[in-house]
């Protein structure tokens, strides 16, 4: 908890970065609040750019077309539209 | 402006020779060629797949003719609609491969983004003033005929498909495409032009020396034929108006329309349809002649209806069986080459391994296709010689040849005004 916010950990397992995100922000405005630009372009769940996979734990996501029932299944999210529900790692 | 090729195109369309091959340079002139892709392939229905292609909403499926690259796609409401595959933004094709599953339709150089329907959805960067809704991907018309999809890369494509539609539906329906699955796609490059390539389609004068796996199947008598003084053959055939006469008691009872209708050089989208018998066991183009698929197409119960074949004019055939059907499409690619696409449909929940294989169900045409091709690329190699000389048809056997480039030569002389 930081200011009474839920926070949970995001760990990016490439790049090996870390950093806490809270319950209501999207893990891709998380990564940008916490200085890591992540690949991204409409913001709003429908390019695709931002899609990653998503190595453990849990995110409520809201997608706009931007992925497909298949890639969900196979473990992606789009960051722009999802915010963790547990902590992350996240391949990237 | 007329240029130089046209007035040579048009001279060697003027003095084509009615029942023989066509000259030379139809066959190799890359000019020729590229004025094919206009006016053939740029302004008629082009046969290029079945809705089972693309059966499930974001299905998109490729399709490549000459330089236009097309995108047919089952949107959201499980309409087909299909778009030129190039970004309204600085041109980039949008989908490289030739089947796939999306949400939306994303550029990846600046993350355009389009819908199912092609409304352009997200482009950053831009101005205020910057109207999306005028940069939509480009649409191609685009005709489900009971289920086998037709295109047209023409504004305005000819009218008479509705006239094909209605007349060939009743004919396919009861085999159902739409409740089909490709259960296979093979892909061979014919090393010849494509009109040889339709050539050889439109007789079965070749069909006895060349096709044993075919002729387990077929009479060749279906394709046209020469009275014969020679017995056996007199038998064979009497043997063949037996078995048609039986069998259309079958199909009359089963409410299969099974009569010839012809309409292959009259008229800009020209085709031909029969329900023809099949020989010994009589169910399917197949090595046994066997059904191939226990599961039966349709609402159809009984195996042994023979076979309903259609052809259409520029570039497709079709065998329906009771248990399969067999879809073929040519494509150029060259003067010189031209893509055979072959697609082997059975009943969506036939099970491989179980109701059929896939090697059993396609046997009879990869065979087929393969002794087709090498026949293609062996009249490829002798009509470059320069001791070429357009040949006669045989006015027994070769009609429909005849019909493929009658339609041809009078399809080009309309287009090039
Ligand atoms: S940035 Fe466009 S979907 Fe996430
Ligand atoms: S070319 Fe497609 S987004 Fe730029
Ligand atoms: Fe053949």
């Amino acid at each position: 908890m930081a200011n009474g916010r839920q926070m949970y950990n995001v760990k990016l397992s490439r790049s090996g970065r870390e950093f806490s995100c809270a319950a209501d922000t999207t893990v891709l405005e998380g990564a940008k609040l916490a200085g890591f630009r992540l690949p991204s372009s409409c913001c709003q769940g429908m390019c695709s750019t931002c899609k990653s996979k998503l190595i453990s734990g849990t995110v409520d996501m809201k997608a706009n077309g931007g992925i497909v029932q298949r890639e969900i299944d196979k473990g992606f999210i789009l960051l722009c539209c999802s915010k963790p529900t547990s902590d992350l790692v996240i391949e990237k | 402006m007329e240029t130089k090729s046209d007035i040579k195109l048009r001279t060697l369309l003027d003095r084509r020779t009615p029942g023989h091959s066509l000259e030379q340079e139809f066959y190799t002139s890359d000019s020729v060629f590229q004025a094919d892709l206009e006016f053939i392939f740029g302004r008629h229905w082009i046969y290029v797949g079945v809705e089972p292609d693309v059966s499930e909403p974001g299905d998109v499926m490729t399709i490549e003719i000459g330089t236009a690259s097309i995108l047919i796609i089952r949107d959201d409401n499980a309409q087909v609609r299909a778009f030129h595959n190039v970004c309204r933004h600085r041109g980039a094709r949008l989908v490289d491969d030739a089947k796939t599953s999306v949400g939306n339709l994303v550029c990846r150089y600046h993350a355009w983004t389009y819908n199912l329907e092609g409304t352009l959805l997200f482009a950053d960067h831009m101005t205020g003033d910057f109207d999306k809704s005028c940069r939509g991907l480009k649409p191609v018309h685009i005709r489900s005929v009971a289920g086998l999809l037709f295109i047209c890369l023409s504004d305005t494509p000819p009218v008479d498909i509705d006239e094909m539609s209605e007349v060939i539906t009743p004919y396919i329906l009861p085999h159902d495409v739409v409740g089909c699955k490709v259960a296979h796609t093979s892909e061979i490059v014919e090393d010849g032009n494509w009109k040889l390539t339709m050539e050889n389609n439109r007789e079965c004068y070749h069909c006895t020396a060349n096709h044993p796996e075919l002729m387990n199947a077929l009479f060749a008598f279906g394709f046209g034929y020469a009275p014969s003084e020679d017995n056996a053959e007199a038998a064979d055939e009497a043997r063949y108006r037996e078995q048609v006469a039986v069998a259309k008691t079958t199909w009359n009872k089963a409410h299969l329309p099974s009569a010839e209708i012809e309409h292959l050089d009259d008229r800009p989208t020209g085709y031909r349809c029969e329900r023809l018998i099949i020989d010994r066991h009589g169910e399917s183009q197949t090595m046994d002649t066997h059904v191939a698929s226990q599961k039966l197409l349709g609402t159809l119960t009984t195996p042994k209806l023979g076979g309903l074949s259609f052809w259409t004019q520029p570039n497709s055939w079709h065998h329906f069986m009771s248990d399969h059907i067999v879809t073929i499409s040519a494509i150029p690619v060259g003067p010189e080459k031209t893509l055979v696409r072959t697609k082997w449909l059975v009943h969506k929940d036939a099970v491989e391994g179980v109701d059929y294989t896939v090697e059993n169900l396609s046997a009879v045409w990869k065979a087929t296709n393969h002794q087709d091709g090498d026949l293609v690329a062996m009249v490829q190699r002798g009509v470059r010689s320069p001791a070429y000389a357009p040949g006669p048809y045989s006015p027994f056997t070769e009609g429909l040849v005849e019909k493929f480039c009658s339609w041809y030569v009078a399809r080009m002389s309309a287009e090039l005004g």
